[in-house]
């Protein structure tokens, strides 16, 4: 089965003598072409979700499988590899490696991979063009505005074609033009590529750009009611 | 190899500073390195050089040929005994020598007088001149090194405190013991002035300081065993006998090893230090799917392509010293012992980098996102 499921997760922390419970019999399910959003207050348990989502925690219970695959079955080491095939992290602005320019940003993930070929340069490049950063690839971080280095980390969600899509406060530090220009370049880039999507943010403005918006609340998710999508 | 080349470029002035040190540090070792391999060769060359793997000293002796006094009567015993395949006795003082008719106290030259049978193996090749000949008993080859003190094939020389002249008839090479240039002598002339004042010798006929001996097989204690008053050590015991050889390579090994010691501190606190400010992009990186492998060979590479181009700079620099330090200083650069210091010091660095590859593999992926509840 394509795209991310959760079957009644449930995640807990130790407090002390007291039991936490970030993440409460969980279930949602994202298939290929649809980009979910998840709402709600800090201390919801938004951040858990994706953690949870993007292999970098275990749940305490239940099951989550990415692609068909059941991450309880996987060691540390074959949840990288996971990671790395098969989601794509849109994370807050600044999360660059400062020292690689825009093209390496892109690359590195392929290295990590293996070798960079010809083709990867040349997807890279296309993906840059996409976002609107084809004149910067030579730019460093700090040489980007916030928007701009927004774009560079949602190029480098899609370089190595994954088959699922994290974005964790994406618009976080943006003003509200370029937040609602780069959730567009993340929704246009999950239909085009036909990915699963998830988004985790607090900026209710930004969710007519979702098939589909889920509220969390004390670690519990509900399906909200859903919004119309005005400029489709 | 991709990540710690490009942040090595970009950071260019943290990483030039840091190298600077390791290029300081190997710097400092390599001269260590070359006056250690110097002044040991001063020390000890003529017995370093010496084509003989045992030598027999009085019994006591404590291998020391100043304390040692045996009969080269008893060469032609050892040379009897199994295993050993040849015997050749040296005698040795040392002295102040003074060119004839030269009355400056300034021209007066330190020495050791080393006495050996003229034909035997423990007498050098000359590199000018002539060999010492059995009978020519004022005839001596010296120490190259006492050109730079103006003399020449033919010169005579007189000794102080002794009556006997010498005649210059050659030069050798790299001959020199107890830090003193080495003038070689027919034991016969040696023997009279070493023993010039009556009663001196001990009573022992024909006095030598030391017996050297040829062959691989031989077992000191059967050697002990066979002649009696004797002692017999390893040609490495005797250098190590020489009066302050072991504590002056000691003391330059003590540096050597802190030195390292150092170095390997500084890139550990250093790339420590590094890796705990870089430990939110490290996270990061693992969250997008770096593997602790792909981290780890990033440090270890940068640490590994610093040092060597440091350890570079260093060699260089330690040959441009080399090039206008003084003749006079003891100061001998190997190329083996230059290199094999390298490899040290570049081991060092690579072991040293595993410390911030262990911090590594400690960092949350999970820190990547914002904010954990």
């Amino acid at each position: 089965m394509q795209g991310i499921q959760f079957k009644n997760v449930s995640k807990f922390y130790e407090e002390g003598d007291s039991e936490f419970t970030a993440l409460n019999n969980v279930s949602i399910s994202v298939n290929p072409g649809e980009f979910v959003a998840v709402v709600g207050p800090s201390g919801s348990g938004k951040s858990t979700f994706l953690s949870i989502a993007g292999a970098l925690l275990q749940p305490s219970k239940g099951n989550v499988m990415i692609n068909g695959t059941n991450l309880k079955d996987l060691k540390s080491i074959e949840l990288a590899k996971l990671r790395l095939e098969e989601i794509g992290f849109i994370l807050q602005t600044s999360n660059l490696v400062p020292y690689l320019h825009v093209l390496d940003q892109l690359l590195v993930v392929k290295k990590m991979k293996g070798s960079i070929t010809a083709e990867d340069k040349r997807y890279a490049k296309e993906l840059l063009e996409e976002v609107g950063l084809g004149n910067k690839v030579k730019k460093y971080p700090d040489q980007l505005s916030g928007g701009e280095r927004q774009r560079t980390a949602i190029a480098r969600a899609f370089i190595n074609d994954p088959n699922i899509i994290l974005a964790d406060e994406p618009t976080a530090s943006l003003d509200s033009q370029r937040a609602f220009e780069i959730v567009e370049l993340i929704s246009k880039g999950v239909k085009s590529r036909n990915k699963a999507a998830i988004m985790v943010t607090h900026d209710e403005r930004l969710l007519t750009y979702c098939d589909k918006v889920y509220q969390m609340l004390d670690g519990n998710l509900e399906l909200m009611k859903k919004q119309p999508l005005t400029n489709h | 190899m991709f990540l710690a080349l490009k942040e090595l470029k970009h950071a260019k002035l943290r990483f030039f500073m840091i190298g600077m040190i390791l290029v300081l540090i190997s710097w400092l070792v390599f001269i260590l390195s070359g006056l250690g391999n110097g002044l040991s060769s001063l020390s000890a060359s003529s017995f370093k050089k010496m084509d003989a793997e045992f030598v027999v000293f009085e019994e006591g002796s404590r291998h020391s040929m100043l304390r040692s006094v045996i009969s080269d009567d008893m060469t032609k015993d050892l040379k009897a005994l199994p295993n050993v395949e040849d015997a050749a006795p040296m005698g040795y003082r040392s002295a102040v020598v003074l060119k004839e008719n030269v009355t400056s106290d300034d021209e007066k030259i330190d020495v050791s007088l080393l006495g050996i049978h003229p034909g035997s193996f423990l007498e050098p090749e000359v590199i000018e001149g002539h060999s010492l000949e059995k009978g020519k008993n004022t005839e001596v080859i010296v120490n190259d090194s006492l050109k730079n003190q103006g003399i020449h094939i033919g010169d005579t020389l007189e000794i102080e405190g002794s009556t006997e002249v010498i005649t210059v008839v050659g030069f050798v090479k790299n001959e020199s013991f107890n830090h003193l240039p080495a003038i070689l002598m027919t034991m016969d002339h040696w023997r009279t002035i070493h023993f010039a004042a009556p009663g001196s010798d001990m009573g022992i006929n024909n006095p030598v300081n030391a017996i050297m001996l040829q062959g691989k097989q031989i077992n000191p204690d059967e050697v002990n065993q066979a002649i009696e008053g004797i002692e017999t050590t390893t040609k490495k015991e005797a250098i190590n006998g020489i009066p302050g050889y072991t504590a002056e390579n000691g003391t330059i090994m003590m540096m050597l090893a802190f030195l390292m010691a150092i170095s390997a501190v500084v890139i550990t606190v250093f790339f420590y230090v590094l890796t705990l400010q870089k430990s939110n992009q490290f996270g990061i990186m693992k969250a997008i799917g770096a593997s602790n492998a792909f981290l780890g060979r990033a440090v270890v590479s940068q640490v590994f392509l610093l040092a060597v181009v440091s350890i570079g700079f260093g060699i260089l620099l330690t040959y441009g010293t080399a090039a206008i330090l003084p003749d006079e200083m003891p100061f001998a650069l190997d190329l083996k012992l230059v290199f094999s210091y390298a490899i040290v010091l570049l081991i060092v660095s690579v072991l040293s980098s595993l410390f911030s590859v262990r911090k590594i593999t400690k960092i949350d992926p999970l820190q990547a996102i914002g904010r954990i509840e």
